[in-house]
């Protein structure tokens, strides 16, 4: 936690509160007794019994106080975001109010978590209040205290967003970039393994997931709050390519971290080929707005080209090219695949250009399911594509360098970053140029855009075929990371959930489109248990999303003007990642 | 001040069994301000949608400088005719300096593999194109909202970055559509001060207006529509004192009215 701050001079705090006395005065006890509960609460013990599936996680069942300095795992986090909570409660500190509802939204988000899944898997609230002699009213007494934190911000009136505006020599701020993401690093790494593989072995893997991503979120959103990282954004823009050439290093640091295994490795992979293609698409539709319901289709092209092309014996055409050879292929033909369904762009606007996309993904799919041509296996898939290999090592082996292992599936991974890097370089080129401006007039009035001299239909497919280019060549790697390629990975849900992703995390942004890929490919991953559910569970956070943070959780610095309501304008509780 | 810059002629539209536009014909010469004065209905936008290339008329052609205009709007843009629209067409959610930026479109030359790669030329026409913009809004009085979404604006500086957007086009020929429409006294005369500085430019310029006063004291010439029809065209004096011009405006004298309906009863 690094929300404490150093206190601003007194003529700057806001005073508004302790004008309005006595109202005030209790809202500023509210927030300090929330701290306090949810400090309580950690400590508390959160189950009456050890639940079926084996104890909950971070000794749950503990007794009062048993070992109040050998918090972890969820309590720590609770116990952390309450002090911040007091804390910022007592000093004047700008922003204050947005900082303790953050805070407060945090905690009630990670309490609600680790209070249902006890509740569902100790069979009902029993587990969480009394039964059988003892009592556990951690979860509740938590939960209390991040709502009066929240209602005790809220009540004492919330300010505008503080404007930060520190410089510091650029030695200084290199440093403190540098510091910045090694931490993000660091963070990312701890979100992504945290809970450990999803499975049978491991049933609570889904509940420490979503409860660190709600504590993790409660911080973020409490730092972004304070004003500290629209800030360090600022400073990060600043030294625009040292921040590239950092995150890029870092990035490629990953596998030295907690998620130097095999699995993670393979997970990250998969994120990264999600978040290419959510770049692709963000192309057609965040930036010349043109809605692709079927786009998933354009990986499965680059797939099953570079399927085709690999070698695998199962492949029709027999031939094995060079992997850099089969990428350039697959993204050529999936670009141009790209252009023929932008072609009726032409003619056909908004909703009707989205059946016209809805109906080319249901097309693919068919084709591949029966085997068109024989080039895609049909319900056989075609298997056994071997792996890409460079100087003698395949890239699903484990590597040494010196007296470091790197784990198996560390090359695809080195390899899928330096991917994603170039595909965010390309969308970030485009959309600053004279091409990207003219798919963003496109998107904002198509008939005045024609009118200042652009030729909207070859602008228009242009953005369907390099949205496509891009799919593909995340294909032709998805193919050979997976060794196998099935129509089945490319259904109409796969279409959704892209879009989903470019949707929550903000359209027309980088990080927003990565952002909204790794939540949507991961929490997949680690919710085994609720498969059955996932679709309903995207709508509802797409619901709420659309309803508190319209503009995306990332969101474009135009829409975020422009869609933003001023009463909305905070991230709701336990989304508030920013990158 | 003399030679025909814009010329049209015959031009005829029918939507359906809706004559619009009924042979009309024209010319603007370099350097003047020509007003398109008539009442609602009349046909002045579907004229105007006529130059552009917006529509595609039935009969007659558009000609630049003695070359035929193509019905495109964005190849018309680009061989000189930028137009402003009467309902205003910004592109609300980019900043009033991009939305300039992409009235620059048809004048740079970037192309896809430039704008992707980003090399020195791009970066010089990318500088290039920023001062000009730059130049522009300073140019409308618009540089206080240059990072300003153009939804932001108030209604008469939206006006105005709608002339910079299309002045960006580098045109010869700047068509007006009812660029006072809802302003005060005092926005109208500022916008009177601007048509006269963008003709100094060197631009020649069409205006379509209601407001018969401003019209009348701006234009060299003015050109009277009366359903689709050209009726007078003609220096403000001439045009004022013209009895048919009173007649389109304020109606027939009431006998006449009668006289009519009794015709078409019979």
């Amino acid at each position: 936690m690094t929300t404490v701050q150093s206190p601003v001079p007194a003529s700057a705090a806001p005073v508004s509160g302790r004008a309005r006395g006595a109202g005030a005065r209790g809202a500023a006890w509210l927030r300090v007794a929330g701290g306090l509960l949810a400090v309580l609460g950690a400590l508390l013990p959160w189950a009456t019994f050890v639940l079926n599936e084996g104890p909950y996680p971070e000794k749950a069942t503990l007794q009062f106080f048993v070992a109040p300095l050998g918090l972890t795992g969820f309590r720590l986090h609770l116990a952390l975001l309450g002090l911040a909570a007091i804390l910022v409660s007592v000093r004047a500190v700008r922003g204050r109010a947005r900082i303790v509802r953050a805070l407060g939204w945090g905690i009630v988000a990670t309490s609600l978590v680790n209070g249902l899944y006890i509740t569902v898997e100790g069979g009902g609230l029993g587990a969480i209040t009394a039964s059988g002699g003892s009592a556990a009213f951690g979860a509740v007494v938590a939960l209390i205290g991040g709502a009066f934190a929240a209602a005790g911000a809220v009540g004492g009136g919330i300010e505008p967003l503080p404007v930060r505006e520190w410089r510091m020599p650029w030695w200084a701020e290199w440093l403190l970039l540098l510091v910045l993401f090694g931490l993000l690093l660091l963070v990312v790494s701890a979100v992504l393994t945290s809970g450990g593989q999803g499975g049978v072995v491991n049933p609570y893997a889904g509940a420490v997931f979503l409860s660190f991503l709600a504590a993790a979120g409660g911080a973020f959103a409490a730092l972004h709050a304070s004003g500290l990282l629209t800030w360090l954004a600022a400073v990060a823009e600043r030294h625009r390519v040292f921040s590239i050439v950092v995150l890029l290093v870092m990035a490629l640091l990953l596998p030295l971290t907690g998620a130097g295994t095999e699995y993670w490795m393979t997970v990250a992979a998969n994120i990264g080929v999600y978040a290419a293609t959510a770049i692709g698409l963000n192309i057609v539709v965040g930036l010349a707005g043109l809605l692709d319901l079927g786009y998933v289709a354009f990986l499965g092209i680059g797939a099953f080209v570079a399927a085709n092309l690999s070698g695998a014996a199962a492949s029709e055409i027999g031939i094995r090219l060079p992997f850099p050879l089969v990428m350039i292929i697959s993204a050529v033909v999936a670009g141009l695949f790209g252009a023929v369904v932008g072609s009726p762009t032409l003619r056909v606007r908004g909703d009707y250009l989205a059946i016209v996309t809805l109906a080319f993904g249901e097309i693919f799919v068919r084709s591949a399911q029966n085997n068109i041509g024989g080039l895609t296996g049909g319900a056989n898939a075609i298997p056994n594509i071997p792996q890409v290999s460079a100087f003698g090592t395949a890239f699903n082996e484990s590597i040494a360098i010196g007296a470091v292992t790197l784990p198996a599936g560390v090359l695809y991974y080195v390899l899928i970053v330096l991917l994603v890097a170039v595909v965010m370089l390309v969308f970030g080129n485009l959309k600053n140029s004279r091409l990207g401006r003219a798919w963003i007039a496109i998107r904002e009035d198509e008939d005045a855009a024609r009118a200042m001299g652009i030729r909207t239909g070859p602008i228009k497919i242009l953005a369907f075929l390099i949205g496509a280019t891009l799919a593909g060549l995340a294909g032709a790697f998805f193919a050979h990371k997976t060794a196998v390629v099935a129509y089945d990975s490319f259904r109409f849900l796969e279409s959704v959930t892209l879009l989903a992703a470019v949707i929550l995390g903000g359209m027309g942004t980088i990080p927003g489109a990565v952002f909204g890929a790794s939540i949507l490919f991961v929490l997949p991953e680690k919710l085994r248990e609720f498969a059955d559910y996932r679709l309903l569970l995207f709508g509802l956070a797409l619901v709420v999303i659309m309803r508190f943070r319209p503009q995306g959780i990332i969101p474009d610095r135009h829409r975020r003007t422009e869609l933003a309501p001023v009463t909305a304008q905070d991230p709701p509780p336990a989304k508030g990642a920013e990158a | 001040m003399t030679a025909p810059i814009l010329e049209a002629a015959g031009v005829t539209m029918v939507f359906g069994g809706l004559t619009a536009l009924k042979d009309v014909s024209f010319t603007l010469r370099d350097g003047e301000i020509i007003g398109l004065i008539g009442p609602n209905g009349a046909g002045k936008t579907t004229l105007f949608n006529c130059l552009t290339g917006l529509y595609a008329p039935s009969r007659g052609a558009v000609a630049l400088r003695g070359t035929r205009l193509a019905c495109d709007p964005a190849r018309v843009t680009a061989a000189g005719v930028a137009r402003t629209f009467q309902n205003i067409r910004l592109f609300p959610g980019m900043t009033a300096t991009e939305n300039v930026l992409v009235g620059r479109h048809v004048r740079m030359t970037q192309g896809p593999l430039s704008s992707l790669l980003h090399g020195p030329r791009f970066r010089r026409s990318e500088a290039e194109a920023a001062e000009r913009a730059e130049k522009l809004l300073a140019f409308v009085g618009l540089t206080r909202f240059a990072d300003e979404l153009a939804r932001n604006l108030p209604y008469g500086d939206q006006r105005r970055l709608e002339i910079a957007r299309a002045l960006a086009t580098e045109p010869s020929v700047l068509l007006l559509d009812e660029p006072t429409a809802g302003m005060n006294a005092q926005e109208t005369q500022s916008t009177r001060q601007l048509i006269l500085a963008i003709r100094d430019l060197g631009v020649s310029v069409v205006v379509i207006e209601h407001d018969t006063k401003f019209i009348f004291t701006l234009c060299d010439r003015v050109l009277v529509l009366v359903q689709g029809e050209l009726l007078v065209a003609g220096t403000p004096d001439e045009v004022r004192g013209d009895p048919r011009v009173v007649e389109a405006y304020l109606g027939a004298p009431p006998e006449e009215i009668e006289a009519q309906i009794h015709r078409s009863e019979v």
